[in-house]
C-alpha cells in the first residue's frame, strides 16, 4: 500500500509539469497583456514598459516559466496584479465561503441522490420510476441560470423566505441564512443527473445473482438494498463523488456571483476579467493538485469498500 | 523644547476635535458596488468604486459644491487657491486642525494634515514603483518633478526628501505649486479624489499593503472590510465640524433639499455598509426588498422600473421610491483611425484627401445611432452633439452636430467621390481596389450588439465590414499603438473641464488618449491656445472652432451620453446626483421615520 501511494505521488510530478506548461501557454496566448489595463486611461509606452517590467512579463518566456515553476514548488504565488493582495490571502479568505455552500451541498446531494436512486431502482419500470426519470430529464435540460433567476425572484424576493443576496459575519448566520437558498438551488440542479447516474449503478447490481441468492435466503429488501447492493454500487459512486471534490476549490461561479458570496468562484471570474494571471495560475495549480489527490483517495477508498480490489 | 510644544498643541487639537460624533451612529446607509474594489491607496488605483471609498476616507485639497450645476469647485482640506503668475503658480492654504484618523503608524500620537503631505502625495504619482494610472495628471507639469522621476527610473529609488522648485512650503499649512506652463485646469485636478493626501508614515509602514490600510482625514473611516465583498465605513469622530450649507440652484428640487438638509452636520449618517453585488437582478431585487437604500446604474433592467417615456413605474411611485436622473459627464464615440497606414498596410479610412474625409463622413451618416439608443441602451442615453458632455464646463447645450443620420445622403456622397458599387452590392475604393473596413470589438454580448449594428449600418451604404473580435486588453494594446481601424470608445470626465475632452483629439496625444490618432495642425494650434486660457467665453469660442474642424475631418462618429438612474427609497433625504462626486451620499441623510 505504502509503495503504491509513493508511486502515485511520484506520478503527480509529470502531470503537474504538464498542467503548468498548459496554463502558461494558454494564458500567454489568450490572456491578454495586463499592462495596458493597469496603465489607466492615459499612458505612454514608457509607463507601460515600466508596468511590464514590474510584473515580470517583459522577461523571456523561459525565464517566466522558471519563475512559475519556483512558485509552484514553494507554494508562494506572490500577489495579485490588480490589487496587490497576496494570493495566499485571497485563497485563505475566499475558500471558506465557497466551502460553506459546497460542502453541505455535496453531502446532501450525494445522500439524497443515493437514497432516491435506490428507491426508484427498487420500483424499476413502474410508473413512479418513469415519472421520476421524466422529471429528472426535464430538470437536467434547464440551465442553472434559470433556476437561479427564478428561485431568487420567487423564493427570496416574492415569498421572502430567504435574503435576495448577501453574506454575513457569523458561521451559523452564513450557513443557515445566506447559504440556504444557494444550497437549495445547487441541490435542485445536481440531484437529477446524479439520481439518474446512481440509478444505473444500482440497476447494474440489482440484477446480479447475489441479490437473487440473498432474496432466496430470506433477507429483507432493505437489507439487500442498503447493505449488499449499495456496497457493490459504491465504487462508481465514489469515483463520481471524488471527481467532484476538486470542484469545491473552484466554487460555484454563477451561484457565488448572483448571491454575492465572497468565494473562490467569484474571485476566479474577477481574475479572468482583470487578466490577473497570478490568481488564475495559483487556483489552476491548486485544483490540479486537488484532482490528483482526490483520484488517489478514490483508489484507496475502493480498497476500503471492496477488499477484492488490489492496488498495484 | 519645540517638540514638547508641538505635542501639546497636537493634544489640544485632538481634544478640540474629539467629542460626540456629529453623525447619527444609529443610522446606516446600505448601498452596493457592482464591481469589486481594488484597494484604497489613492495613487495606485484607477477604478470608480475604489475611488468612491477614497473620496470619503481621505481629503483632497479641493472639493465640489454639492448643489451647484455646472460643477463648481469648493474648499475642502484647503481654501480655494490663489492663482498667480498667469496660471503658473497655485498657492493653497491648508485648513488647520485637520487630523488623520489614529493608526499604529503614528505610534500613539495625533497627526495633523500639513502641506508636506500633499507634496508627498503628488510626488508619489511619479514614483515608478507605484505605477500610478493617474501619473498623467502631473507629468510634465510641476517644476523639477519630472527630473526627480527620471532619476528614480535610473536609480530605482524615488528621493522623496529632495526639494524641488515646483513645491514651496513657506509654512506648515501653505503649499505653493509652481508649474512649467500655465494650466487653468490644475485646481480641478486637485479636486480629484485620487489626489487626496496620505501620510508618509502610513505608506512607509504598510509598504506593498498600502492598498488595504486607508488612513485619511475624510468624513468616514474604514471600520470593517471583507475584500471584494463588504466595506463598512463609519463616521470619522475627529472629522472637522462641517455644516451643510449649500445654496440652491435653478433646479426646483434644490429648495426642498436645502430645507431638509441645511444646518446638519456633514456627514449626517453614522455608518455606511457597501456590498459588492455584481448582478443587476440581485441588486434590483435587493433594492425592492428594502435590503439597500439606493441603487444606481441599472441599465439592463431599466424596463422594470421605468416606463417607455422614462418615468418611474406607478408601482414604485406608490411605494414612495424616487428616481434621480442625470446625463453622465461622458461621451461615447466611434473613432476612425486617420493614419494613412496601419502598420505597413494601407488604411482605407485614414488620411485627409477629399475621398477619405468623404468616406468617414458617409460612415458617420450611415451609423444608426437611433437604434443604438433604442435597442442597445434601452433608451437610457441621449445623442452626444458636442464633444464636451453636459455637466462639464465648455459644454454647448444648443450645439447640433452637423452630421445627421442620412444613409441616402451617405450613398450619394460616396457615389460622388468615386466609391462605386459592384455587382455584389458592395463598394470599391476610387482606385478600384476593394473597400474593407475593419471594426474591432470585444467578445461579449454588448460587443456583439454593437458589431451587428455597425454591420447593418454599413450594409445600408454598401461598405463591406470585417468584424474583428479580441479581448479587451489586446484591443487596448492595439489601440495604444494606433493599429485599430474603427472601434467604439467612451470617455468619462476625470474633472469637469472641457480640456479633459478636447485633449482626446490633440495630435501629440496619439498613442495615448487620442485613439483616432488624429493629427490636425489647425486643431492642435487652437488646442494649445486654449490650454493657456481659463474657462470663459474666449476659450469656448476656440472649442467651437475645434469642434467644427473635428466635424469636418470626421475622425469620430459622435455617439451618446448615458443616463445615470438612481433609485431612492423614501427614507433617503437630500440626494441629488453630482456629476463628478462619486460619494455624493456624504451629503445626504436618512429619515428613520420614513422607513
Amino acid at each position: 500500500m505504502t509503495a503504491y501511494i509513493i508511486r502515485r505521488l511520484w506520478q503527480m510530478i509529470p502531470t503537474l509539469l504538464g498542467v503548468m506548461l498548459l496554463v502558461f501557454v494558454i494564458f500567454n496566448m489568450v490572456g491578454g497583456d495586463p499592462a495596458y489595463v493597469l496603465a489607466g486611461k492615459i499612458s505612454n509606452q514608457e509607463q507601460i514598459d515600466n508596468i511590464r517590467k514590474q510584473l515580470g512579463v517583459d522577461q523571456p518566456y523561459h525565464v517566466q516559466l522558471g519563475i512559475f515553476a519556483k512558485q509552484v514548488v514553494t507554494g508562494d504565488f506572490g500577489a495579485s496584479w490588480s490589487t496587490n493582495e497576496k494570493i495566499s490571502n485571497i485563497l485563505g479568505t475566499r475558500l471558506g465561503p465557497s466551502l460553506m455552500v459546497l460542502v453541505p451541498l455535496l453531502f446532501l446531494e450525494t445522500l439524497l441522490a443515493i437514497a432516491f436512486a435506490l428507491a426508484v431502482a427498487y420500483v424499476r419500470g413502474s410508473l413512479t420510476d418513469r415519472a421520476v426519470m421524466i422529471v429528472c430529464t426535464a430538470g437536467m435540460s434547464i440551465s442553472i441560470l434559470v433556476y437561479i433567476i427564478v428561485f431568487q425572484y420567487w423564493l427570496a424576493y416574492k415569498l421572502g423566505w430567504f435574503p435576495v443576496q448577501g453574506w454575513g459575519n457569523g458561521f451559523w448566520e452564513n450557513l443557515f441564512v445566506y447559504s440556504s437558498l444557494p444550497i437549495l438551488i445547487g441541490l435542485v440542479v445536481s440531484i437529477a443527473p446524479n439520481l439518474r447516474l446512481y440509478r444505473t449503478f444500482v440497476l447494474d447490481e440489482i440484477n446480479q445473482d447475489y441479490v437473487r441468492t440473498a432474496r432466496a435466503k430470506g433477507l429483507s429488501d432493505n437489507t439487500i438494498l442498503w447493505t449488499h447492493v449499495l456496497r457493490n454500487a459504491s465504487i462508481p459512486i465514489i469515483t463520481h463523488v471524488m471527481a467532484g471534490l476538486p470542484g469545491l476549490l473552484v466554487g460555484a461561479f454563477l451561484i457565488e456571483r448572483f448571491f454575492s458570496i465572497p468565494g473562490i468562484g467569484r474571485e476566479v471570474i474577477l481574475a479572468v476579467e482583470r487578466s490577473d494571471f497570478p490568481v488564475v495560475k495559483a487556483i489552476t495549480i491548486y485544483v490540479a493538485v486537488a484532482t490528483m489527490v482526490a483520484n488517489l483517495l478514490a483508489d484507496l477508498m475502493y480498497k476500503a469498500v471492496d477488499p477484492r480490489v488490489q492496488l498495484k | 523644547m519645540m517638540g514638547v510644544w508641538r505635542s501639546l498643541a497636537m493634544l489640544i487639537l485632538g481634544a478640540m476635535a474629539t467629542g460626540a460624533p456629529a453623525a447619527d451612529m444609529g443610522k446606516t446607509l446600505r448601498i452596493t458596488f457592482q464591481v469589486a474594489e481594488t484597494g484604497f491607496d489613492p495613487v495606485r488605483i484607477h477604478d470608480y468604486y475604489s475611488g468612491t471609498v477614497i473620496e470619503t476616507v481621505y481629503d483632497s485639497l479641493l472639493g465640489y459644491d454639492y448643489l451647484a450645476r455646472p460643477s463648481k469647485l469648493a474648499p475642502r482640506a484647503a481654501e480655494l487657491p490663489q492663482v498667480t503668475d498667469g496660471g503658473r503658480t497655485y498657492t493653497f492654504k491648508i485648513r488647520k486642525g485637520i487630523l488623520f484618523t489614529p493608526d499604529a503608524a503614528f505610534k500613539g500620537k495625533r497627526r495633523e494634515l500639513v502641506a508636506e503631505d500633499f507634496a508627498y502625495t503628488i510626488k508619489r504619482f511619479l514614483d515608478p514603483k507605484n505605477r500610478s494610472p493617474y501619473a498623467f495628471f502631473f507629468e510634465g507639469k510641476i517644476l523639477g518633478l519630472d527630473d526627480l522621476a527620471a532619476e528614480a527610473k535610473k536609480s530605482g529609488r524615488f528621493d522623496y526628501d529632495r526639494k524641488i522648485p515646483g513645491f514651496e512650503i513657506p509654512d506648515s499649512h501653505t503649499l505653493r505649486i509652481k508649474l512649467k506652463d500655465p494650466d487653468y485646469t490644475f485646481s480641478q485636478i486637485l479636486a480629484f479624489s485620487q489626489t487626496s493626501a496620505v501620510a508618509r508614515e502610513v505608506i512607509e509602514t504598510y509598504g506593498e499593503e498600502s492598498n488595504f490600510h486607508p488612513v485619511g482625514t475624510g468624513p468616514y473611516m474604514l471600520d470593517k472590510y471583507v475584500r471584494s465583498s463588504k466595506i463598512f465605513l463609519k463616521a470619522n469622530p475627529d472629522y472637522r465640524k462641517e455644516t451643510w450649507d449649500f445654496k440652491p440652484g435653478a433646479d426646483p428640487r434644490d429648495k426642498d433639499i436645502v430645507a431638509r438638509m441645511k444646518g446638519k452636520q456633514i456627514p449626517a449618517i453614522g455608518n455606511v455598509e457597501i456590498s459588492i453585488v455584481e448582478e443587476s437582478q440581485a441588486r434590483m431585487l435587493a433594492f425592492e426588498n428594502g435590503e439597500t437604500d439606493l441603487e444606481y446604474q441599472l441599465w439592463d433592467v431599466s424596463t422594470r422600473f421605468m416606463t417607455e417615456d422614462n418615468k418611474l413605474v406607478p408601482d414604485f411611485v406608490k411605494k414612495g421610491i424616487r428616481l434621480d436622473r442625470i446625463v453622465d459627464p461622458e461621451i461615447t464615440y466611434t473613432y476612425m483611425n486617420t493614419l494613412d497606414k496601419i502598420g505597413d498596410q494601407p488604411n482605407p479610412v485614414g488620411g485627409f484627401t477629399r475621398e477619405r474625409i468623404a468616406l468617414r463622413r458617409a460612415i458617420a451618416m450611415a451609423y444608426n445611432l437611433g437604434d443604438q439608443i433604442r435597442i442597445i441602451r434601452k433608451n437610457q442615453s441621449v445623442k452626444a452633439e458636442y464633444p464636451i458632455p453636459p455637466g462639464v464646463t465648455g459644454h454647448e447645450p444648443a450645439w447640433k452636430n452637423n452630421i445627421r443620420h442620412d444613409p441616402a445622403g451617405a450613398n450619394a456622397l460616396l457615389e460622388r467621390v468615386g466609391y462605386k458599387k459592384g455587382a455584389d452590392g458592395y463598394r470599391s475604393q476610387p482606385d478600384g481596389t476593394p473597400l474593407l473596413i475593419r471594426y474591432s470589438t470585444t467578445p461579449d454580448e454588448r460587443g456583439r450588439l454593437f458589431a451587428e449594428l455597425m454591420k447593418k449600418s454599413m450594409d445600408s451604404i454598401g461598405v463591406r465590414i470585417d468584424i474583428h473580435i479580441d479581448k479587451f486588453p489586446e484591443l487596448l494594446k492595439a489601440e495604444k499603438q494606433c493599429r485599430l481601424m474603427v472601434r467604439g470608445a467612451a470617455w468619462i470626465a476625470d474633472y469637469p473641464d472641457g480640456d479633459n475632452f478636447m485633449q482626446l483629439l490633440y495630435g501629440p496625444n496619439a498613442y495615448q488618449s487620442n485613439n483616432a490618432c488624429y493629427k490636425s495642425a489647425e486643431y492642435d494650434k487652437l488646442y494649445e491656445k486654449s490650454k493657456l486660457m481659463p474657462d470663459g467665453a474666449e476659450r469656448n469660442k476656440l472649442y467651437r472652432e475645434m469642434t467644427k474642424i473635428m466635424e469636418r475631418d470626421t475622425p469620430w462618429i459622435m455617439n451618446d451620453s448615458r443616463y445615470r438612474n438612481t433609485l431612492l427609497h423614501k427614507q433617503v433625504v437630500g440626494y441629488k446626483k453630482h456629476p463628478i462626486l462619486h460619494a455624493d451620499w456624504v451629503y445626504i441623510d436618512l429619515d428613520k421615520r420614513a422607513k
